[in-house]
């Protein structure tokens, strides 16, 4: 019997619930589960990113990981050394700076993108295919040593602003926590998710998109102009990727120059497990991925957890290179 | 002061300066016809030769004491040089598999890992459990596997053949950026392995039957790594770090013999294959190349140079551990894969000359320099990877094919290089394209013939 990929899903996701209520026991696997959406979510927003540029002009954007380090760098400057936040910052103060924060953060990486766009990949468009991969890869490397003076070598860490205490012990429920950083996590991410699903799929900007991702020659013959809907991608990938470093610092509190290498790898892994190209599978891969992680973090060790993760890699690129609903581009790889 | 209408390139700095930059402006042309004569070629090449084969001694007897005493210069001293060749060995080695195959690889440092570790495991008291001593001078008795270096270099060569194989056998199927990213997963878990098998503990049994059962297996040293390292030893002469100019000139004997497989296998058939599966893989296909050996030979040939660097560099610097193998290394090679010249031996040996020297003794020197002047000036050195990166994206940008580049990648990495390999075909009979055209060779006009050029080389 054949049924629908929502449905099966669904069901995949019901067995799975069951299954590791019985191996791990009730408390120790929501716990996991709820850190695993968290992860999931901050992926989501990275691996979009990566999924919106390969989406449109198939490149790798290897850079991608390290914008989102530089994102999470400068919100760590803000909320950390300037604005100087701390958990007895009034609450509303609080919300106000979390939220020029996020907008400043955005706008930064946001401008960051699009000008590694114009430096490096731009004038490689009609270059061999390889040409911008290995240009993203030379950027990568110049935004880590950016990063690395910008905050030198060891770990940068905020205060926690918003305190330990569990959400759910309101309701009664002692032995699994959510704090309120992943409901901070939960409440920028999926707006964002959402917003950006109306405007690629409703608005004339998001429909050009689309079109350039399809086929950039014949966009440009329908009137599309393909040089600004590029530059318009990287724009919103980069102020998704600044969101995820603002998300990140809030709730693991800490950040590194490399950074960017294990998250972007975690976003692009996502992104391919999705099915590169399709936002939706970024989000879908972004959860799997976060899932995977905290799982292999908990159950496993967290040493293998990075050779796990490129191991997935590499069976999905071997073995289903269109990802899990990656029908849309068949030709593609 | 003469007037600058009637001598543009006028006295005083400026204009030697101008001068020196028409001079260089000239150099391609110029160099090239050199080249082209064949006694020009033999004598430029005999004294460059003769330079690179003394410098070992000069440094040693000359230039370091100077250095020392008379005013700090950066001269790339004993262990710069002997990093020069390993380096060398392992971008001939790339150069295989990007430049002769055309498949990126950004996994290449899993294979440079893999020799260090064979090194790492047969050379040193790591496996003290055991004492086996094969022609060498160590005391019979001795704790640990003591082999000769004429039986770890082979054996590093297999290993390293072997994973390479392995790679290439699941990702024969992908093309271009997807095989990269495949390669550069592989490069990344196998020094993860490395890290990780220190104390493996892992029991297996059925109703009561133990199927395997590890306890405590320490097979990799863990993150600390192994160490010591014997140094290779040959007529009583070792050499390791401390040898100096001896470990130079034994890295420099590799880095021959490297040179010459290479080049011999360059002119195969194989080599003839590597270049049709580069520029059109369904076309070789079709004209009979067995593209399934090829790509797996380009892999293990290439791996198994990497294989013989790592094992030298280990028992060069008698430790090894995990960290020595990050992603920045393979990187690092690929850029002196790109700025030598793709596809060019000599090009690439140059290239890993270059970054190496900027890497381990210009960038130190000038830290040196400005820390003595500022000390609160951020070292240079700690920085040479934003130095490394610019490089990467204005080579892509300005000269893809790589300062000394071959004709033939040049041809296919730029429009500019193109026009440049077919004017340079029309003259020049003798040409490495046998039996490959170059792209663009076909009966559109030539106007479509550059439009052409860059879709063709989609796979670089």
């Amino acid at each position: 019997m054949r049924m629908r990929p929502a449905m099966r899903g669904i069901l995949a996701l019901a067995l799975f619930q069951v299954f590791g209520v019985i191996v791990f026991g009730a408390e120790q696997f929501f716990q996991t589960e709820v850190i695993g959406v968290s992860n999931g979510l901050i992926f989501a927003l990275v691996a979009l990113g990566y999924t919106l540029v390969y989406g449109i002009i198939e490149l790798i954007n290897f850079a991608h990981g390290d914008v989102f380090m530089l994102g999470s760098m400068l919100a760590f400057l803000l909320i950390g050394p300037i604005f100087a936040v701390t958990v007895d910052t009034p609450i509303v103060l609080k919300i106000g700076i979390v939220l020029l924060v996020l907008g400043v953060t955005m706008l930064g990486t946001a401008a960051l993108n699009v000008s590694i766009e114009r430096v490096a990949y731009k004038p490689l468009r009609n270059a061999p295919k390889l040409a911008p991969l290995i240009s993203a890869i030379g950027m990568s490397f110049v935004l880590q040593n950016v990063g690395l003076l910008m905050a030198g070598p060891g770990n940068r860490s905020i205060d926690n602003i918003f305190g330990t205490s569990n959400i759910l012990s309101a309701f009664g429920i002692e032995g699994v926590t959510i704090n309120i950083q992943q409901v901070f996590v939960a409440l920028v991410t999926i707006p964002l998710l959402i917003v950006l699903s109306w405007f690629v799929r409703t608005t004339r900007q998001g429909k050009a998109m689309r079109a350039t991702a399809q086929d950039p020659d014949t966009a440009g013959l329908m009137g599309v102009d393909v040089n600004r809907t590029i530059a318009i991608t990287f724009l919103i990938a980069g102020a998704l990727a600044g969101a995820a470093g603002v998300v990140q610092i809030l709730y693991n509190n800490t950040t590194v120059w490399n950074v960017g290498f294990r998250f972007g790898l975690n976003s692009f892994t996502a992104a391919v497990l999705g099915g590169i190209g399709n936002l939706q599978g970024a989000v879908l891969g972004a959860l799997v991925l976060g899932f995977i992680n905290a799982f292999s973090d908990r159950f496993f060790s967290a040493n293998w957890t990075n050779a796990l993760v490129f191991g997935i890699l590499i069976a999905i690129l071997v073995f289903r290179p269109t990802g899990l609903l990656g029908q849309q581009l068949a030709d593609r790889a | 002061m003469r007037t600058a209408t009637k001598q543009p390139v006028s006295g005083g700095i400026g204009g030697w300066v101008g001068h020196m930059v028409d001079a260089a402006a000239e150099i391609p042309g110029n160099y090239r016809d050199l080249l082209a004569g064949k006694r020009g070629r033999t004598v430029l090449l005999t004294i460059l030769g003769i330079l690179v084969l003394t410098y070992p001694i000069i440094y040693n007897q000359f230039l370091a004491g100077f250095s020392r005493n008379v005013f700090p210069l950066p001269f790339p001293d004993e262990t710069t040089m002997t990093f020069m060749l390993i380096f060398g060995i392992m971008a001939i080695g790339l150069n295989i598999v990007v430049g002769f195959a055309g498949l990126l690889d950004l996994g290449y440092v899993a294979f440079y890992a893999l020799g260090a570790y064979t090194s790492a495991f047969f050379a040193s008291p790591h496996f003290g459990s055991v004492s086996i001593v094969l022609f060498s001078n160590v005391a019979s008795g001795f704790p640990g596997i003591h082999l000769p270096f004429w039986i770890i270099l082979p054996l590093a060569v297999l290993v390293a053949a072997t994973f390479g194989a392995l790679l290439g056998a699941p990702t024969l199927r992908l093309r271009g950026d997807y095989l990269a990213i495949v390669t550069l997963g592989f490069g990344e878990i196998v020094p993860v392995f490395f890290k990780n098998l220190a104390a493996i503990t892992f029991t297996f049994t059925i109703g009561g039957v133990t199927i395997i059962s590890l306890q405590d297996v320490n097979l990799t040293g863990g993150p600390l790594g192994i160490n010591p390292i014997d140094p290779f030893v040959l007529l009583g002469v070792g050499f390791g770090a401390t040898s100096g100019v001896a470990a130079v000139y034994f890295a420099m004997a590799l880095t021959i013999i490297g040179i010459v497989v290479a080049r011999n296998l360059e002119r195969s058939r194989m080599g003839r294959a590597w270049g049709a599966i580069r520029e059109d893989e369904t076309a070789a296909e079709m004209m009979g190349v067995n593209t399934v050996r090829t790509k797996l030979l380009a892999f293990a040939l290439g791996a198994s140079f990497a294989g013989v660097a790592g094992a030298f560099q280990a028992s060069y610097l008698g430790a090894t551990t995990s960290d020595f193998f990050q992603f920045s290394t393979s990187i690092l090679v690929l850029i002196m894969v790109i700025l030598g010249g793709i596809g060019n031996i000599w090009g690439v040996l140059a290239g890993a000359i270059v970054l190496v020297y900027i890497d381990k003794t210009l960038l130190i020197w000038l830290g040196q320099r400005i820390g003595s002047v500022a000390p609160s000036f951020p070292n240079p050195s700690q920085f040479n990877f934003l130095i490394f990166g610019i490089l990467l994206v204005m080579m892509m940008r300005f000269r893809p094919e790589g300062f000394i580049p071959s004709r033939q990648r040049a041809a296919e990495l730029s429009i500019h290089g193109l026009q440049e390999a077919e004017a340079a075909m029309g003259v020049d009979v003798e040409t490495d394209n046998v039996g490959v055209a170059p792209p663009g060779q076909s009966e559109i006009g030539p106007d479509a013939r550059e439009a052409e050029a860059p879709s063709e080389a989609d796979d670089l």
